[in-house]
């Protein structure tokens, strides 16, 4: 027997950490990818390995060197950035820009905000949306789904893309769908050109649950903004079908399955409350129809998440939860 | 049927009973008893005894040195050795103890050594709360605050609220009792409810001891008490709080800064339920308890529950029972949410010593903290609802305005948060200090307040006298 | 085009005539009337807002000394009595010169001589482990070694000695604010008189213990035994619960007591020479001899001065 220990109480820990909270999000995020990988083929294999072997790198690198601070690449952080980064990014992303993401992902938006934790937007929709601002190219030059070994590659738009295109072009809503071959099974179950996560609805919301189940997470952000996202839509669709799309539409197109499940309710940037948390996804739900419908860009699920994320310390301030004892 | 619980936050750490099986066994008496005079919260009682004395099991050694305080009794038979400060079990050696050598085991006149069960209750409340009193009972639960005090709210209590939850992990004696002495309890319940006028009882229990809320149910309906009920509540920390018991019982909340009795509760061990059956029906004192030594690194066979006589070291009952284990990286008085790490195993037993903790190192050596990943995961286990991030930041800058406003005076010291926190923080560590800070600073503007107040009314007075 | 540069112009210029006037009347309005001097004073201070003045900074001391009608309670030890003359000077009053003070850890509870006799676990602050308990060692009083002093001190001038387990106060940096001494929740830490060059005397512990306790915990620990308050001629020591305390303006720096202690717990510090124990014990003890030889004769003399009367009484 050694000297005893003495410490002020508890003297027992939860067996959760930082790292097994992180390692779960990326576990959840396996079925999206590997989905990706199967459907966009080694292209996408590529992005990934590229997008999360450089967060990590940069990670270890700039914490050591420029930092000089303790290591933090084994809490599993800087691989959920750059899996995240990669599931935003189109397979056909070539690797230099897909390093750029991760540079402004853990170099710009985690890193000098002061690392995990201190970070104000999320970092992996910073990359993503810096990507979309400069490289418009590489980032609206989606490629249709080919398989593994597909032969060749057909680019495309993406059904948010074509729908304001055909918008554009003074086509209707239900031409545009028709038109495109577009059906709700196809956007549950994956085949419709986007980017890598947006593939498949059910492997992200396999994802989701395991979330759930683990508690590594709780549904309100998410379900604040499926519940605003349905409401907005169902009232313009309803005012108007030719113009607006419908909600299981917008529930299921775009990045709103993975931003909603995956980006929206990181830990760091989103509010500590739940009466906080819900109001942040009513924010985001609201943002993102709006730049749907009216916006230029056809997707504003990142744009939307980030506006909300720099209001997150003002609802910090504003809503708390409910104290025993206390009115 | 719905769980009952309390409404917000809790945890969910593993229960851990590995010593549920084990029947409570009398401890042998010592050559030494070393009984503190510090046993209970409020005013150190003063010793009445001189060095020398011989002295009988259950005479008075030491009477209340306050309001909020309580009688101490011999434990044992023997001879007053010397009054002085001994180490308590954190090593300060402040609190003066009174040393006896253990001689015999002679027992003073009028007390009841049987174990005949008496039923008859005393109709008079006076009467029963001056036995209470004099037979220094306590709260057993954990803050060991006088009985008798709290058997007389200023304000008449709707509830008397019996509490078996024994949520902290590994602790079985205050199950072991709800089995063995289920009716001395059940009659040590009515007796209070008398004390308190006849209010309505509730008796707590969580629901993985069912052995238990079946004996106490049986012993309440054989007894034939209407106003008694026992209730299953669901199994989450810190249940045995007074708070979250009485707001899982009743749906109530106590108003931040004020007593249960402003809640219309009071809320009362098991263990005490049993020491105020002792005091009154067999009008013995409180000097004995029971204990559990266990942990997760001690074999199952070796674990026990112990009838102790107050005032045996702690290390003579680790030695009987076997000697600290080789894998023990902590010993700990109590239970492994709220107990006290030992840093002195010579430190003598109290009136609420509840156990002896042996954890392996696995268990509870602290990792090492990283940075806060604001998941709110201590903020969803704090049981009142604070937001210990917050508190914590507050506390690290200075800003105690800050921290009353985010009432820290109200923190229970539970743990939760601690233990919750995915980036090992220690939180309720720094939370700790911050709290007594600034509950000094509030203390102080009352006084100053009260002073004020009493200062005008003084000058008003003399004014009035004046004119007259 | 041109009359729109000259329009952007004209707005520009007239829009920040109107504000200046605006921020001039509001100025003017709120305007706070405050003694000059307080500005001329806060300039010659050393600007750390450290608070070892007793104030909350030093626009505050600043503010205080120039109501006082006086410097004799208003003193900055960070700057000491070369700032304190100057703002003497600003303000017309005198100033009394202090001795420049230094902070001393009175604790030599090393790892060595003090024996760990538990691992504490908990967040490494003294505050917190005073709170808890009364240590890892055998002692309750002395250093707990989790650097709340080094936190407190704003001038970086503790460090603590990995070696040791104890703070060492870097004598150059330190000013003697007293911050350390308040962060000390042992009270380990006293500021003290830096003496002439440097020179200074102490006892480097706080125990209270009675002496086989205190001596059982740590090697180093003063015993209260009491010796060097009896070979003390300056009556700089008095011995309270258990432990030794040299008055600094008392002590005259003989380093007898330091000589004569059993356990090493007086510490002398930036003395040119090192202590030659076996000499001063000599000296002290030549001079208890010299002592006792007065005091003998004068015994022999009240006898021989006695006796007569007692003759006398004989011959009555």
């Amino acid at each position: 027997m050694g000297k005893l220990l003495v410490s002020p109480s508890p003297h027992i820990h939860t067996k959760v950490s930082t790292a097994t909270l992180m390692r779960d999000v990326v576990i959840a995020l396996l079925p999206a990818t590997i989905v990706s990988i199967v459907f966009y083929g080694l292209g996408e294999l590529l992005v990934v390995g590229v997008s999360v072997a450089s967060c990590v790198l940069l990670e270890y690198l700039i914490t050591k060197y420029l930092l000089k601070a303790s290591n933090t690449v084994c809490d599993w952080s800087a691989a959920v950035t750059g899996l995240l980064l990669a599931l935003n990014l189109p397979s056909t992303t070539p690797w230099w820009v897909v390093f750029i993401g991760a540079v402004v992902a853990i170099g710009v938006a985690k890193l000098t905000f002061g690392g995990l934790g201190q970070n104000v937007f999320n970092p992996a929709i910073a990359g993503r949306v810096f990507l979309l601002v400069s490289f418009p190219t590489y980032m609206t030059h989606w490629e249709a789904p080919k398989g593994l070994f597909g032969a060749d590659a057909v680019t495309g738009a993406t059904p948010l893309g074509a729908i304001k295109e055909g918008l554009l072009q003074g086509a209707t809503v239900p031409d545009i769908m028709s038109a495109n071959g577009y059906s709700y099974g196809q956007m549950l179950f994956a085949n419709l050109g986007g980017s890598a996560g947006e593939i498949s609805a059910i492997a992200l919301l396999a994802g989701f649950v395991y979330l759930l189940v683990r508690r590594v997470i709780k549904p309100h952000i998410t379900l604040s903004i499926w519940g605003t996202v349905a409401l907005v839509s169902l009232i313009f669709w309803l005012a108007s079908p030719a113009r607006f799309t419908d909600p299981a539409f917008n529930l299921l197109t775009g990045g709103m399955i993975l931003g909603s499940c995956f980006m929206a309710t990181d830990y760091v940037t989103s509010p500590m409350s739940i009466k906080g948390g819900i109001v942040f996804g009513i924010g985001i739900g609201f943002i993102t129809m709006m730049i749907r419908y009216f916006g230029s860009y056809p997707e504003g699920m990142s744009f939307a998440i980030l506006i909300m994320n720099a209001v997150v310390p003002l609802l910090n301030m504003w809503f708390h939860q409910k104290k025993y004892g206390r009115k | 049927m719905a769980k009952i619980t309390f409404a917000i936050g809790g945890i969910h750490p593993s229960d851990s009973k590995i010593s549920k099986n084990c029947a409570i066994e009398v401890l042998p008496l010592p050559q030494t008893v070393y009984i503190s005079m510090a046993q209970h919260l409020g005013a150190p009682a003063k010793p009445v005894v001189a060095v020398g004395d011989k002295v009988k099991v259950g005479q008075v050694i030491a009477e209340p040195g306050g309001f909020i305080s309580a009688f101490v009794h011999s434990s044992v038979s023997g001879t007053v050795k010397s009054i002085a400060p001994r180490k308590d079990l954190a090593g300060n050696c402040v609190v003066p103890h009174i040393e006896i050598a253990v001689e015999g085991d002679e027992w003073m006149e009028g007390i009841d050594t049987t174990d005949t069960l008496v039923t008859a209750i005393p109709e008079d409340k006076a009467e029963i709360l001056a036995k209470i009193k004099a037979n220094g009972v306590v709260g057993l639960g954990g803050a060991t605050f006088p009985a008798h005090v709290k058997l007389a709210p200023a304000k008449p209590a709707d509830y008397l609220i019996l509490n078996g939850a024994e949520c902290e992990p590994y602790l079985t004696s205050d199950y072991r009792i709800m089995l063995e002495r289920t009716k001395e309890i059940v009659i040590g319940a009515a007796i209070m409810q008398k004390a308190l006028g006849g209010c309505k009882c509730v008796i707590g229990i969580e629901e993985n001891k069912p052995e238990a809320i079946k004996a106490m149910s049986a012993a309440v309906a054989e007894l034939g008490y209407k106003d008694m009920e026992v209730l299953s509540l669901m199994k989450k920390y810190p249940q045995g709080g007074e708070k979250q018991l009485i707001n899982a019982v009743t749906g109530r909340e106590v108003p931040s800064g004020k007593l249960p009795a402003d809640a219309g509760c009071v809320v009362q061990n098991v263990a005490t339920s049993l020491a105020v059956y002792e005091a009154v029906q067999k009008n013995k004192p409180l000097i004995t308890n029971t204990l559990t030594i266990t942990g997760d690194c001690l074999p199952v066979e070796k674990q026990h529950n112990y009838l102790f006589r107050i005032g045996v070291p702690l290390s003579f009952i680790a030695e009987y029972a076997g000697g600290v284990p080789e894998a023990a990286a902590k010993i700990i008085s109590g239970g492994p949410m709220m107990g006290k790490a030992i840093a002195n195993l010579d430190a003598t037993t109290v009136k609420g010593s509840s156990s002896l903790l042996y954890l392996g190192e696995e268990a509870t050596k602290r990792q090492t903290a990283s940075a806060c990943i604001r998941c709110g995961k201590c903020a969803e286990a704090c049981p009142m609802g604070l937001e210990p991030f917050l508190l914590k930041r507050l506390a690290t800058a200075g800003d105690t305005d800050g921290l009353e406003a985010n009432a820290v005076q109200d923190c229970i010291e539970c743990g939760c948060c601690l233990y919750s926190c995915p980036a090992n923080i220690p939180l309720l560590d720094i939370i700790r200090p911050a709290k007594a800070q600034v509950m000094g600073i509030m203390r102080a503007r009352a006084a100053a307040a009260k002073a004020a107040a009493e200062a005008a009314k003084a000058a008003a007075e003399a004014k009035n006298n004046e004119n007259k | 085009m041109s009359s729109t540069i000259i329009w952007t112009i004209a707005i520009i210029a007239l829009l920040g005539l109107v504000l200046a006037v605006v921020l001039y009347l509001v100025a003017e309005k709120f305007k706070v009337e405050e003694d000059p001097r307080i500005d001329e004073v806060e300039k010659v201070m050393p600007g750390a807002n450290c608070g070892g003045c007793g104030f909350a900074g030093c626009r505050a001391f600043a503010d205080a000394a120039v109501k006082a009608p006086n410097l004799d309670n208003n003193f900055c030890p960070v700057g000491g009595n070369d700032v304190m003359k100057k703002v003497a000077a600003i303000l017309g009053y005198e100033v009394k010169e202090k001795a420049p003070m230094v902070a001393v850890v009175r604790c030599n509870g090393t790892c060595e001589n003090r024996p760990k006799t538990n691992v504490y676990d908990g967040f490494a602050s003294c505050k917190v482990k005073a709170a808890l308990y009364a240590g890892d060692t055998g002692c309750s009083f002395g250093c707990l070694g989790c650097g709340d002093c080094v936190a407190a001190c704003q001038f970086g001038a503790i460090t603590m000695d990995p070696e040791t387990g104890l703070p060492v106060v870097d004598e150059e940096k330190c000013t003697g604010c007293g911050a350390c001494s308040k962060a000390c929740p042992k009270s380990v830490i006293e500021v003290r008189a830096k003496g002439p060059r440097g020179m200074r005397m102490f006892v480097s512990c706080v125990n209270h213990d009675k002496g086989p306790a205190a001596r059982k915990a740590c090697a180093a620990a003063c015993i209260g035994c009491g010796i060097c308050a009896k070979t003390c001629t300056h009556g700089a020591i008095t011995l309270e619960n258990n432990v030794a305390y040299i008055d600094y303006s008392k002590c005259k720096l003989c380093r007898e007591c330091e000589a004569m202690c059993p356990t090493g717990a007086i510490h002398g510090v930036n003395f040119p020479k090192p202590l030659d124990k076996d000499a001063i014990k000599a000296r002290i003890a030549e001079r208890q001899k010299k002592a006792k030889e007065a005091a003998e004769a004068a015994k022999a003399a009240e006898a021989a001065a006695a006796e007569p009367v007692k003759k006398e009484e004989n011959n009555g």
